[in-house]
């Protein structure tokens, strides 16, 4: 079994003269939670429309749930869970037959899983209520009862918390966090809201422009994105010696222009100030630095760029 | 597939549009046959004449026409709404599901092409005593073509929907093509052979001959029975390739 729910190679999307999915190769593995971030037109829905079946590649291809011919992969999204671009629903009907209507389609025996999934996602009180009537939160939240009807194995949510209120982003992030926790499900989560992401994905996927620019797990975008001290002084070499004997420690990085990372001391800057100072050392620039997920994807797509 | 047609039928019975039009056709159906005692009086009118004359020839207009709408909230809404989204992604066949929309599709404009020859009929009958009541085997043979040139202009109607992919426009689209067509291809048939053959084996044609039931020999009782058949089968077979290679957005 392949440790992967969602494998592509060379996955290629071209509208006339325009290339919408350039050679793609993503891989989300089986478990994590897959934050797919890119700005508008940047190719998420696009990609996301392919796997789901919704529109065929020009070339490349897909391996889902360890499928890749056209037939199989097919049966395979019996076991996904989608929402594409917003939650699809009827909007004459109550929330319990929008379920049902979902539950019949992916026939799926016995009505109690309609009742369960209302309970899951909070709506089991929305009674004769037509969906029309909804605010977005509960539409959204809705959607996701959709997806999630059959027990999928992966979930491919788009934009699931776009117009949502504080109130109902943490309910929504609570819910998906015990979905991947409790029930092991994979999740593939694309937002604009990069800070939401940053709470939830475990793994990120850049794309940009129809290219996939980077894949990263939250642990290396940690370190990347780690908050360090930069320091500029007249001695490098003896502002080292300073930190290391002085401060007790080596968690500092010495660059070739000279500049100092200081990895330590982030929240008692005035430590290694005083020490520096003490020692006769001339500061030119002590100020902290880092990144947010915001300002990654920012400086990974080069600058305010809109696809 | 058994799944995906008690989704279909389950959204059938909840879609309002259908019931809004089987209601106004079932009041016009109870409330006509009233107009015509009260103008023309109970005795002066038989049954079978007023089933032939008004009651298939008004029928004529309802399948052509009114199906049109439920196309487009059962079919192209679909689209607009986003569902199909959810329904295409669900890991079924697009053949499958088409053939399940269609079928259930077929079901709804069955029913409605039924109300004007069984409530009409019946209230009718009441109406005007039952006098001059058509003969069963008539009324049964006029009912089932009936059901099967409802179905094949629904396989019409269920591609246009498809291709349309919004109901205001399918439904207004639709509505044209079923008031001109027939117009058109009968105007074409006079000035080309090819027209000529095409119209005549054309379901717009044939539809007009169920009024002559008890009159129609077998060869051309054949022809009325296979050509919505074969249209059917055609536009089925057309309308699924169409969903197949439809990118879904």
């Amino acid at each position: 079994m392949s440790d992967y729910v969602l494998k592509t190679s060379n996955l290629t999307k071209q509208f006339k003269n325009q290339i919408a999915i350039n050679k793609v190769n993503l891989s989300i593995k089986k478990g994590s939670i897959y934050g797919f971030i890119g700005a508008n037109g940047a190719g998420k829905s696009t990609l996301i429309r392919m796997v789901t079946g919704l529109a065929s590649p020009t070339s490349g291809s897909i391996e889902l749930l360890g499928h890749s011919n056209s037939q199989e992969l097919v049966k395979a999204r019996k076991r996904i869970g989608t929402i594409i671009e917003g939650p699809a629903l009827y909007p004459h009907m109550t929330a319990a037959e929008n379920l049902e209507a979902h539950r019949l389609l992916k026939g799926i025996p016995g009505k109690d899983c309609v009742e369960r999934t209302l309970a899951i996602v909070g709506l089991q009180q929305t009674g004769k209520k037509k969906a029309k009537n909804f605010s977005l939160g509960m539409k959204q939240r809705l959607g996701i009862g959709i997806a999630l009807l059959g027990d999928p194995e992966f979930l491919i949510l788009d934009e699931p918390i776009n117009g949502l209120d504080p109130m109902g982003v943490v309910e929504i992030r609570e819910l998906l966090k015990k979905l991947n926790q409790e029930y092991g499900m994979t999740i593939l989560i694309s937002s604009h809201i990069l800070s939401e992401l940053h709470l939830l994905a475990t793994h990120y996927g850049i794309i940009h422009q129809g290219d996939l620019l980077e894949q990263i797990t939250v642990d290396e975008l940690n370190e990347k994105c780690q908050q360090y001290l930069h320091i500029k002084v007249n001695n490098p070499e003896m502002a080292a010696t300073v930190i290391e004997t002085m401060l007790s420690t080596n968690n500092f990085e010495v660059m070739p222009d000279g500049c100092i990372k200081l990895y330590h001391y982030v929240d008692t800057p005035g430590k290694v100030s005083t020490a520096l100072v003490n020692e006769g050392l001339v500061i030119e620039q002590f100020m902290p630095m880092g990144q947010d997920l915001e300002s990654y994807f920012m400086n990974r797509i080069g600058g305010m760029q809109n696809g | 597939m058994d799944n995906l047609m008690k989704a279909e039928w389950f959204k059938l019975k909840k879609d309002r549009s259908l019931w809004t039009l089987i209601i106004i056709l079932t009041a016009v159906s109870l409330s006509y046959p009233l107009l015509i005692v009260f103008d023309d009086g109970a005795d002066s009118i038989k049954v079978m004449d007023f089933y032939q004359n008004t009651i298939l020839q008004g029928n004529n207009y309802v399948i052509r026409l009114v199906p049109c709408i439920l196309a487009g909230f059962l079919i192209s809404s679909e689209y607009s709404i986003g569902t199909m989204k959810t329904i295409a992604a669900s890991g079924n066949s697009r053949f499958h599901l088409y053939f399940a929309k269609l079928i259930i599709y077929s079901i709804g404009t069955v029913l409605i092409s039924l109300i004007f020859p069984v409530i009409f009929t019946g209230a009718a009958s009441v109406a005007l005593n039952f006098n001059g009541m058509p003969e069963f085997g008539y009324f049964i043979g006029t009912i089932g073509l009936t059901i099967l040139y409802a179905i094949a202009f629904a396989s019409m109607m269920a591609l246009f929907a498809t291709i349309f992919t919004d109901s205001g426009k399918a439904i207004g689209f639709m509505l044209i093509f079923f008031i001109i067509f027939d117009s058109a291809l009968y105007l074409l048939s006079s000035v080309s052979p090819i027209f000529e053959v095409i119209f005549n084996y054309s379901v717009f044609k044939l539809f007009l001959d169920i009024v002559n039931y008890d009159t129609i020999h077998s060869a051309e009782m054949v022809k009325l029975i296979a050509v919505p058949v074969i249209t059917f089968t055609a536009f089925g077979i057309l309308g699924s390739i169409l969903f197949y290679k439809k990118e879904i957005k």
